[in-house]
């Protein structure tokens, strides 16, 4: 088990392309740690290079306090889940978990017991003998999952290791990654674009956009505190709700100000504009924080647009400012197209957003 | 450290370089060497030894040099084009699945296979007047009893037909397999896609199919352009030195049929320049003209 | 609706059997030509030069002893005319055995020959049946060709240089090609091209010189370094074309689980591509097993089994049939490749374009 540390890594394609952009980052001891980004993000770059698949242009890569900017890739203990799975053809799936452990020079007697030990973590026991193209895509993952495990590796990448799976098997698979990764407490880095992956697995999860870090935070911390517009609008099924909106002050009170409504902020909102410069900024709702309430409590009035009944909840869009905004309201009463809704926000949930740099404001 | 990062950089850098470079050091040795030297040679005087464009002069004012230009010209411009439709009909019919497609792939394979000696002896018994065509037409009732056709005399024309037919009975098969190979890499669902929208065998052929396969057939074209316009052992076998001279024909009847006239070696090179020159000039116009040259490769 | 359906049906029908037409008739132009060589290959030397050509070789011939001017009257049965020939007239049986054996292509020993002619005194003209000896003209190819046979091994050894030649150096080329980006990478692309714009006849020459400094005129080796110039552009695309369908992750999976690139590349990409590595060293063996020109001009004494076979086509003692049955010997193995090769078309050549 370990430690990983990254240094103001860097990596340029050619002069032009900069695909990771000042990265740091410490990764602790049996941490389960999510990069989640939009594709071309950089997220697998970042992976690769700390698998030492791909050069470092600039900072260092710390293993344990060991520097391993400059190892390659097998001096580094580390072990990786591939996207495509990369479980080798032309081997059984005996021979795809044992080589890597031949080429440790493990005794044979020891890779015999470690073969079958991480067969069994991952239920692929009676798939010993068989070659890759006897199995199902499923199957080949558990393969890669198995071969990754038994080299009991000081870390454990996974590049979007479940992205090829069908959506049922996606969260079973997903389960069972948290319930091996409990076990063997191992720790991993796991690149995903799915947000409720990264959710459900992660200890902490980093955002990335750009090549730049957006975030690092538990899965409340980019849910509930997310840092920036990016975050709120990427985490979460639907997205923020975003307003744009002005702040007036009357009455000694700082109101929120749009068409469609004029409210004043509770203190503790109240004071993060305080000291705000700017009169406009950007208001974002969580779908499940703006609420149905009755006309008198509202702090403004709409008609449903359309409503998709989910069973346990039901999804209500209204169009504001010529954007739909989404709301996760009970499943009853039922809200029908076309009625008019009367809705409110909860103010402990709601965040403030910097129209021009898209950052937080706390 | 950085020394040593430097080090491991380079490494990994100078990797392809050191994968590639014997193939340039050999095409150095064993091919831009004797090039040269041919090039060299065509500019210079031979018994002199000054520099001089003797060579291009005999050429160019050599009877046979324009009948020569005009028959390969139309060898090239009549196989290219027949060949090319011919194949890809063919890479389309063995691109569907058919009951016995692999046998035909490698029936279709055979002419390629052949060695060119074979192919020689093969027409060369069959054309001759009492060769197996004859022999063939005869029993199916074509021929009737005492005549014959007398396949190899006759018209410049029907000669240039002859060694066009012959010539796509050899080399077709070597370009419907990187037609078929192109055609067995364009993604299934492309295709599918475009007959769910209505489109009909032709329509998808025309407007997905070949568009997609533009790279490939670029490739198969050019390739066969080139060996086109050096088109000479058929014509030697089958009609003989002279009859009907063609480009590269002339490089061998100076180098091998006549090779100790005075003007010889001063023929061979002259010609041998002015068929690269051609060879170079076509590929680079046929490459320009079909976009070869705009395109980006993927991936 | 169901006669709609069953329009559609007998359409369908229609359209499958032009389709199998169209195959069908490729088909005989492609085999036709192929069939009278071979079957010419199998010809007696008399049926080789009749007119029209048998289209199949015999099985049996029939024969017609008589006596005749000079001692014995021996006839053939001719199946086109079908009628007995006479073909020679003489006392010597030797001659007549001979005659029998190389023209006739049957196996006949003067004992024999004596014993029909003791039949003579009962009846007269004597009719008997010898068994045509099909590999006829190939043995006796092999027999009267000087050098056949050395130069068949030394063709095979040209071949086996080439393929060594060509497929290590174009190989790692071609492995760079699929691999890595790096300056020249089109210009190894487009060398394909290059090598071909010149014409080979017009190297050949120069090239005398050129292995006769390095010591390897007239050798195998001579021929094979002329021979992998044109293969190894072909080797690299088409084994660019073969790493580039074998997933680079799994070679960085190798490398990340301990094993050097070297090791990857042996334990991983080498066994995965060795199917159509081994179709690339076939095709190799096809350019410089089928060249003649070349090997016409760099060898002297110790000529190419293709050089051999062109030789009996061309010169003045060239029978046809002996010239068809060279050729035939000739295609075995090519044939043989083609039929191994045809499965590995799109690995070889699916992955280059220009």
């Amino acid at each position: 088990m370990a430690t990983l540390e990254l240094i103001h890594v860097t990596k340029r394609f050619g002069k032009k392309v900069v695909a990771v952009d000042d990265f740091s980052l410490r990764v602790e001891d049996g941490e389960f740690l999510v990069l989640l980004g939009p594709s071309g993000c950089g997220k697998t770059t970042t992976l690769r290079m700390i698998a030492g698949l791909e050069e470092v242009t600039e900072g260092r890569i710390l293993i344990d306090g060991e520097d391993v900017t400059d190892l390659p890739p097998r001096k580094r203990n580390v072990s990786m889940v591939f996207q495509n799975y990369a479980v080798w053809p032309h081997m059984t799936v005996y021979d795809n978990i044992a080589y890597p452990l031949r080429l440790k020079r493990v005794d044979k007697k020891t890779i015999d017991e470690t073969v079958r030990e991480a067969a069994r973590m991952t239920k692929i026991e009676e798939l010993l003998d068989r070659y890759p193209s006897q199995l199902s895509g499923g199957q080949q993952q558990r393969v890669a999952v198995a071969r990754a495990l038994a080299v009991k590796p000081k870390l454990f990448l996974m590049d979007e290791p479940l992205s090829n799976l069908d959506a049922k098997l996606r969260v079973a698979t997903r389960t069972e990654l948290k319930a091996i990764h409990e076990k063997t407490g191992a720790t991993t880095i796991f690149v995903t674009h799915d947000q409720s992956e990264a959710m459900s697995l992660a200890d902490r999860i980093v955002i990335m956009r750009d090549g730049k870090i957006e975030q690092i935070g538990t899965p409340d911390d980019v849910y509930h505190r997310s840092a920036s517009i990016f975050v709120a609008d990427f985490i979460g099924t639907p997205p923020t709700n975003f307003i744009d909106v002005e702040v007036q002050v009357r009455d000694d009170q700082i109101h929120l100000v749009n068409p469609y409504f004029d409210f004043p902020l509770n203190p503790e909102n109240a004071a993060k504009l305080r000291d705000y410069p700017k009169r406009e900024l950007i208001l974002g709702v969580r779908p499940e924080n703006i609420v149905l309430v009755s006309e008198d409590e509202a702090i403004f009035s709409t008609q449903c647009l359309v409503s998709e009944p989910q069973g346990s909840h039901q999804i209500i869009a209204i169009e504001l400012d010529g954007k739909i905004i989404k709301i996760v309201a009970p499943a009853y009463p039922k809200v029908r197209s076309g009625e008019t809704i009367h809705l409110n926000f909860k103010q402990e949930a709601i965040a403030f957003f910097d129209k021009d740099t898209g950052r937080r404001i706390e | 450290m950085t020394a040593q990062r430097k080090s491991a950089h380079l490494g990994k850098r100078i990797t392809p370089y050191l994968l590639v470079i014997p193939v340039f050091i050999y095409y150095l040795i064993f091919w831009v060497q004797p090039v040269l030297q041919q090039v060299i040679r065509s500019f210079l005087d031979p018994t002199t030894g000054q520099l001089s464009l003797e060579s291009y002069r005999l050429v160019l004012t050599d009877p046979d040099f324009i009948p020569a230009l005009r028959n390969t010209a139309i060898i090239v411009v009549i196989s290219v084009t027949m060949e090319f439709f011919i194949a890809l009909f063919l890479a389309l019919i063995i691109k569907r699945d058919f009951w016995g497609a692999s046998i035909f792939l490698f029936l279709a394979m055979l002419p390629m296979a052949l060695p060119p000696v074979a192919v020689g002896a093969m027409w060369k018994t069959g054309l001759t007047t009492n060769g197996w065509l004859n022999s063939l037409l005869h029993y199916v009732g074509f021929l009737p009893e005492g005549e014959k056709i007398y396949w190899l005399a006759g018209s410049t024309w029907k000669m240039l037909a002859l060694i066009i037919i012959i010539d796509a009975w050899q080399v077709i098969p070597s370009v419907m397999i990187i037609l078929l190979a192109g055609l067995q890499n364009i993604p299934k669902e492309l295709e599918e896609a475009g007959y769910v929208f209505g489109g009909n065998y032709f329509t998808v052929l025309r407007k997905i199919t070949l568009p997609l396969l533009r790279p490939t057939i670029q490739t198969a074209v050019v390739l066969r352009l080139i060996a086109a316009i050096q088109i000479w052992l058929i014509v030697i076998v089958l009609v003989g030195f002279s009859r009907l001279p063609v480009l590269v024909e002339r490089i061998v009847y100076y180098h091998e049929e006549v090779p100790r006239l005075n003007i010889s070696p001063q023929m061979a090179a002259g010609y041998t320049m002015i068929v690269t020159v051609i060879v170079s000039l076509a590929a680079l116009i046929y490459l320009r003209l079909s976009g070869a040259f705009s395109r980006r490769e993927g991936g | 609706m169901s006669t709609r359906r069953q329009w559609l049906k007998i359409l369908r029908g229609a359209q499958m059997m032009l389709f199998y037409l169209v195959v069908i008739t490729l088909v005989f132009v492609i085999i036709g030509p192929v069939f009278f060589v071979v079957s010419l290959s199998f010809l007696s030397a008399r049926e080789a030069y009749s007119y029209p050509l048998p289209l199949l070789p015999a099985l049996t011939v029939r024969y017609q002893l008589t006596h005749g001017e000079r001692g014995y009257m021996l006839s053939v049965y001719d199946r086109v005319e079908k009628e007995y020939i006479p073909v020679l007239d003489t006392d010597d049986l030797e001659k007549m055995a001979t005659y029998m054996r190389s023209r006739l292509g049957t196996s006949v020993t003067v004992q024999d020959i004596e014993a029909q002619i003791a039949r003579l005194q009962q009846e007269d003209p004597v009719y008997f049946t010898k068994r045509a000896n099909l590999l006829h003209n190939y043995t006796t190819f092999f027999q009267i060709t000087r050098d056949a046979v050395p130069s068949l091994i030394r063709s095979l050894q040209i071949c086996a240089l080439t393929i060594l030649i060509s497929l290590s150096i174009g190989g790692m080329a071609g492995y760079a090609f699929a691999r890595y980006q790096f300056a020249g990478r089109d210009l190894l692309k487009f060398s394909a091209l290059f090598v071909r714009m010149f014409p080979g006849i017009a190297i050949a020459l120069p090239m005398v010189i050129i292995l006769a400094k390095m010591g390897f005129y007239d050798r195998p080796i001579g021929l094979s370094l002329v021979y992998a110039v044109g293969n190894i552009a072909l080797t690299v695309w088409i084994t660019a074309s073969i790493f580039m369908g074998i997933p680079e992750s799994l070679e960085e999976a190798a490398e990340v689980f301990g094993a050097t690139r070297l090791q990857a590349f042996l334990r991983i990409t080498l066994p995965l591509a060795l199917p159509g590595l081994a179709a690339a060293a076939m095709y190799a063996f096809l350019g410089a097993w089928n060249e003649t020109v070349a090997a016409l001009i760099l060898t002297q004494f110790n000529p190419t089994f293709s050089v051999v076979v062109y030789q009996s086509l061309v010169g003045a003692t060239g029978q046809i049939n002996l010239a068809a049955a060279g050729g035939i010997v000739m295609a075995i193995p090519t044939v043989t490749f083609t039929y191994f090769i045809r499965r590995y078309i799109r690995q070889m050549w699916g992955g280059v374009t220009l």
